[in-house]
């Protein structure tokens, strides 16, 4: 039941985060959902077990594979966080925001090599009614 | 023989760059020569193709579809290879010396494209397969592209010529597969000696249009026409080559190649008489209004091309051979005349007829060249092209039916037409008073042009010569022999006549010109060109409304839609999970409780935070309760991992957020109401699935067995790390290799644009938000305290060794590649709090696209060893070293693994942790090493443009 309601927690609170504007929540929602998706794959394994899986360990040792996977899984999560906040960056540093909903960004610095986009955009619908 | 010259064509492309390198500019006339050789051994097999025996050379491509690399020289392909090689030739002589000799490169470039295209223009010829053809028409259309300068200068022309030939490149490969399927075979000898098949079958008008598109894109015919006039853009040499003698022809070929399949199709002779007759007599009165030369040029060419484009589509014997002798006639005079602009270009500086004149006494060798073709052009004896237009004129009054008169209307009407711009172009640079003053041209400059426009002449005097070639040339492609007699004088006959009226008429056109152009510009045609650029610019403005409907103006639909499925997916498997087979859930802990609990306050305070420092906060207390949870779980290295990559994570946003405005935006009512509702029904859902899916499991029997054979199998009792470097080690290669694309897309990304792109805060996020960010975290100069400095100074030492403690113990105990990284990354990133940026910067071994590669190459070279020592890739196996004992190899693996985590963390520190708005950083990222910036956190730089270049 434990192992359930953690990983509940992090995926409402994930979800939640996710679905919001600008990059910068949104990947604090995916590092949540990351950390619900990591706990599921090591509950996979059983929770009874809850000795540590070393040869020669005390108790009942819990199954190592999860683990590992569980492991890589999180410095993968980190890299892809680290990505994603990047992105965040980078469009703070092209459009001046990272909310990529914004009404109306316009683009401070066109990188070079960019073709001007022919098609123009039509104004994106401020869903929030908020001005820019 | 055939794949020899062809090849032999292309090797010369490829190895004049170096001959440019040693013998500068002049490796032109080498080129030449070799091109004249080439030639020269084709043509030794001319009597026996002349007979009617070609050559002929095959292996084979794709069996399966009996599509052969097929080649095949006929006097067809035997005629066209001679102008492709013998005008390749004149051009790169002449290329030689049109290039300024400080100019290498550039006659680099040219020289090896022409050559290029050379050998791609003489596949094209000799090709005897619909499809190999079309692979060499497509290297021609692309060489020009290059030639045209579709990078440079010429980059709108290049681009309308590279889309409206491949348009045509599409319909020929359209035309060439339906060939194929129709008549059985894609040999074009093959369907030309039955083209029964193809003549019955009702697809027949089909693959007429569409080779029909093929010749019209190819040879500029109207609607099509509008390219060639662009491509002008391109330097002489190429003009002269591509765009009068060579490529243009490639859809004449086309139409030679196949008259002997289609002609015998109904639609076949009127629309080509149409089309070409129209657009000659379109494309002669447009150029009489030109006032650029190579405009008028341009449009001569077109007219011509309409000319020979008619006479082939007559398609009776008479009529194929003397369109041969108009293709070598026109080849010989068009190469002549663009030379002669080329040079008058170039010692005036301009091809304005308005500001040209007189030049007869500056450049007489090029007078005497560009009046002999004219006088070809027009039409005058004793040059070649008035034998070509009195035969012409001969074939279409011989022609039956309504074409006969029809063709020879069109015909003469333009003729009008090409007397008049002939005269004009002679008689507007060469006679009368001089306007623009002219350099003397080396005579190394014109005497290529004078090569073509006298051996003009001498073909004219000699023309019983051609007999051979140009009646062997219309058997091979319509099966009968025309006995054609070629001669200057014919006696007083028609087509005399009729020249005589060209040449009246011609001259009145010429006189009234005036009168003429001013018509034409009260009745402005559409031009072609915008017309193409309007259709161009729709296409991509559909496209973008197709599109448009597929893209949100957020990630939140996309989002929706993914989380969507998985909840679906969870569910679906969830309800099918047989529950008798499941055990009693385990009791939870006290401690578990308190997780929850912890976990509640953690994850609720993310979700309501709306300063980001209060998010940062939250998600970090949430990944420690994460790790209090693994600790609870009897996962030590997890815990550990999740604790460093937590530490991590929070430095990393903090040095993100500087960046950013200091508090979120207020969500809205509507998304609060769609946002909610999908948050509780996913955690619902995952609580559920979670419950019954998982936590009861017995060990598994993997498990079972990794615990109980493990330590034999590799010497380490750290079961969890076994799997990572041993047994499942090609998954850990995967994933590091995941990590760094990340640390190089973090790289990337933020090389991106230059520095001084750093934009000026919009007013209401503000210069203060950004100020406040900056105090809050310590500004530029990080904390600047001293005792975090002095302590760092002795802790960030002990920190990398414990990092490569743990590195080496990881096999056995807690540790590994993984965590020992992010141990020495936390020491960089401490480093970097205390010292600053440009401290971190300067140090080598935070150099990242060194470092990942590093890191990823020590991994794969392990497994590497393996595949070679063991025969299985990552085959670990357990060393014996002095001292320390009984080693596992796979800590080589480990090693890797721990300098790309620690790359990965380096990337980060350094790109993202710059000071905002100030300390511009060296261009390409970390490779240069002998331009260090000499950043000092202390003063401000100006922002150095860096990147822009394209």
């Amino acid at each position: 039941m434990t192992a359930a309601l953690v990983v509940g927690i992090l995926a409402a609170a994930g979800t939640y985060l996710v679905l919001q504007r600008g990059i910068v929540r949104i990947t604090l929602g995916f590092v949540l959902i990351g950390h619900a998706a990591t706990t599921a794959l090591l509950a996979a394994g059983g929770v009874a077990r809850r000795g540590i899986p070393f040869v020669g360990g005390e108790g009942t040792p819990g199954d190592p594979l999860p683990q590992a996977f569980a492991l890589t899984a999180i410095v993968i999560s980190f890299g892809v966080t680290a990505f994603l906040l990047t992105l965040a960056y980078r469009a703070r540093d092209t459009i001046g925001t990272d909310d990529v909903e914004a009404p109306d960004p316009t683009p401070r610095s066109a990188a070079p090599g960019h073709r001007d986009d022919t098609t123009s955009r039509p104004a994106p619908t401020d869903v929030e009614g908020r001005t820019p | 023989m055939l794949f020899a010259a062809v090849g032999s064509v292309f090797v010369l492309a490829a190895i004049t760059p170096l001959l440019v390198r040693v013998l500068g500019r002049n490796a032109g006339y080498l080129g030449a020569a070799a091109l004249v050789a080439v030639a020269a051994w084709l043509g030794s097999a001319g009597p026996a193709v002349l007979e009617g025996e070609p050559v002929t050379a095959s292996v084979a491509w794709m069996p399966q579809v009996g599509v052969d690399l097929a080649l095949r020289m006929d006097a067809l392909g035997l005629l066209f290879a001679l102008i492709v090689l013998g005008i390749g030739a004149v051009v790169l002589a002449y290329a030689a010396r049109y290039f300024a000799a400080s100019q290498p490169r550039k006659a680099s470039r040219y020289l090896s494209l022409l050559t290029f295209f050379a050998g791609a223009m003489l596949g094209l010829v000799l090709a005897d397969d619909a499809l190999v053809l079309f692979v060499f028409w497509e290297l021609t259309s692309i060489s020009s592209f290059f030639l045209i300068g579709g990078l440079g200068e010429g980059k709108a022309g290049a681009t309308r010529a590279l889309l409206t030939t491949s348009l045509g490149g599409l319909a020929l490969l359209a035309g060439a597969i339906l060939l194929g399927v129709v008549g059985g075979t894609t040999s074009l000898s093959g369907l030309a000696a039955d083209p029964s098949a193809v003549v019955a079958s009702p697809l027949a008008p089909v693959i007429v249009i569409l080779l029909l598109i093929a010749v019209a894109t190819k040879s500029a015919q109207l609607p099509f026409h509008f390219w060639l006039p662009g491509a002008m853009v391109a330097p002489t040499p190429v003009s002269t080559y591509l765009h009068a003698a060579t490529m243009v022809k490639a859809g004449i070929y086309l139409l030679f190649r196949t008259t002997g399949i289609l002609a015998e199709v109904p639609m076949w002779t009127p629309t080509l008489v149409l089309l070409g007759g129209v657009t000659a007599i379109y494309a002669a009165f447009v150029a009489v209004k030109q006032d650029d030369l190579k405009g008028l040029l341009a449009f001569s060419t077109v007219s011509q091309l309409g000319m020979i484009v008619l006479v082939v589509g007559v398609g009776t014997p008479l009529a194929v051979a003397v369109a041969a002798l108009y293709t070598l006639s026109h080849a010989l005079y068009k190469a002549t005349l663009f030379m002669t602009v080329g040079i008058i270009d170039h010692e005036t500086g301009t091809r304005s007829l308005a500001r040209l004149g007189g030049l007869r006494r500056t450049l007489p060798l090029t007078a005497v060249a560009g009046g002999l073709a004219t006088v070809s052009m027009a039409g005058l004896i004793p040059l070649v092209g008035f034998v070509a237009k009195e035969e012409a004129f001969h074939a279409l009054l011989d022609a039956g039916d309504w074409i006969g008169p029809v063709g020879i209307t069109l015909a003469v009407v333009a003729s009008f037409g090409t007397f008049a711009y002939s005269a004009r172009y002679y008689l507007g640079t060469f006679e009368g008073a001089v306007v623009t003053p002219a350099h003397r041209a080396p005579r190394s400059f014109e005497l290529p042009a004078l090569l073509t426009g006298v051996a003009g002449l001498v073909l004219g005097l000699v023309v019983p010569v051609l007999d051979p070639i140009v009646n062997a040339l219309a058997r091979d492609a319509t099966g009968t022999d025309p006995e054609l007699h070629l001669a200057l004088w014919h006696g007083l006959t028609l087509p005399l006549g009729l020249s005589a009226l060209v040449v009246v008429v011609g001259t009145l056109l010429y006189r009234g010109r005036r009168r003429v152009i001013a018509l034409q510009e009260r009745r402005p045609l559409p031009r072609g060109a915008d017309v193409f650029d309007r259709a161009y610019d729709g296409l991509l403005a559909l496209g973008g409304r197709v599109g448009r409907s597929a893209i949100p103006d957020g990630p939140a639909p996309y989002l929706l839609t993914v989380l969507g499925i998985a909840v679906l997916t969870v569910g679906a498997a969830t309800a099918s999970v047989d529950r008798s087979l499941l055990g009693a859930p385990p009791t939870s802990l006290p401690g578990d409780i308190a997780v929850i609990i912890l976990l509640l306050g953690a994850a609720g305070s993310a979700i309501v935070a709306r300063g980001r420092l209060a998010a940062i906060a939250a998600l970090g207390l949430t990944g420690f309760v994460v790790a209090t949870w693994f600790v609870l779980l009897g996962a030590p290295d997890l815990a550990l991992t999740q604790l460093l990559i937590e530490t991590l994570t929070v430095g990393l946003v903090v040095l993100v957020f500087r960046r950013l405005p200091g508090d979120f935006p207020a969500p809205g009512r509507r998304r609060q109401s769609l946002a909610i509702p999908v948050a509780l029904v996913v955690g619902v859902g995952a609580t559920f699935a979670t419950y019954v899916a998982t936590g009861r499991r017995e060990l598994s029997d993997v498990g079972g067995r990794l615990l109980a054979e493990g330590k034999d199998l590799t010497g380490g009792a750290n079961v969890v790390n076994t799997i990572l470097v041993d047994f499942r080690a090609l998954d850990t290669l995967g994933e590091i290799v995941v990590l760094a694309v990340a640390a190089l897309g973090i790289v990337a990304l933020v090389r991106m644009v230059p520095r001084d792109a750093v934009p000026t805060p919009t007013p209401d996020d503000g210069p203060t938000a950004r100020d406040v960010a900056d105090r809050r975290f310590g500004g530029p100069g990080m904390i600047g305290s001293g005792i975090l400095r002095t302590s760092t100074a002795m802790l960030a030492p002990v920190m990398i060794a414990a990092s490569l403690w743990l590195l080496v113990r990881g096999h056995g105990a807690v540790g590994g590649g993984f965590i020992g990284g992010l141990v020495a990354g936390s020491a960089i990133i401490l480093r970097y709090l205390s010292h600053g940026h440009a401290d971190v910067w300067h140090h080598r071994t935070t150099r990242t696209v060194p470092t990942v590669a590093v890191g990823a190459l020590i991994a794969a070279g392990y497994g590497l060893a393996g595949l070679v020592l063991t025969g299985a890739f990552l085959d670990g196996t357990k060393v014996a070293l002095p001292i320390v004992g009984e080693v596992a190899a796979s800590l080589v693996f480990d090693i890797g693994v721990f300098v790309v985590v620690v790359g990965l963390v380096a990337a980060i520190v350094r790109h993202l942790g710059q000071s905002v708005g100030d300390h511009p950083l060296p261009t390409t990222e970390d490779e240069i090493d002998d331009e260090r910036p000499t950043v000092d956190d202390d003063v401000d730089h100006a922002p150095v443009t860096t990147g822009g270049a394209p």
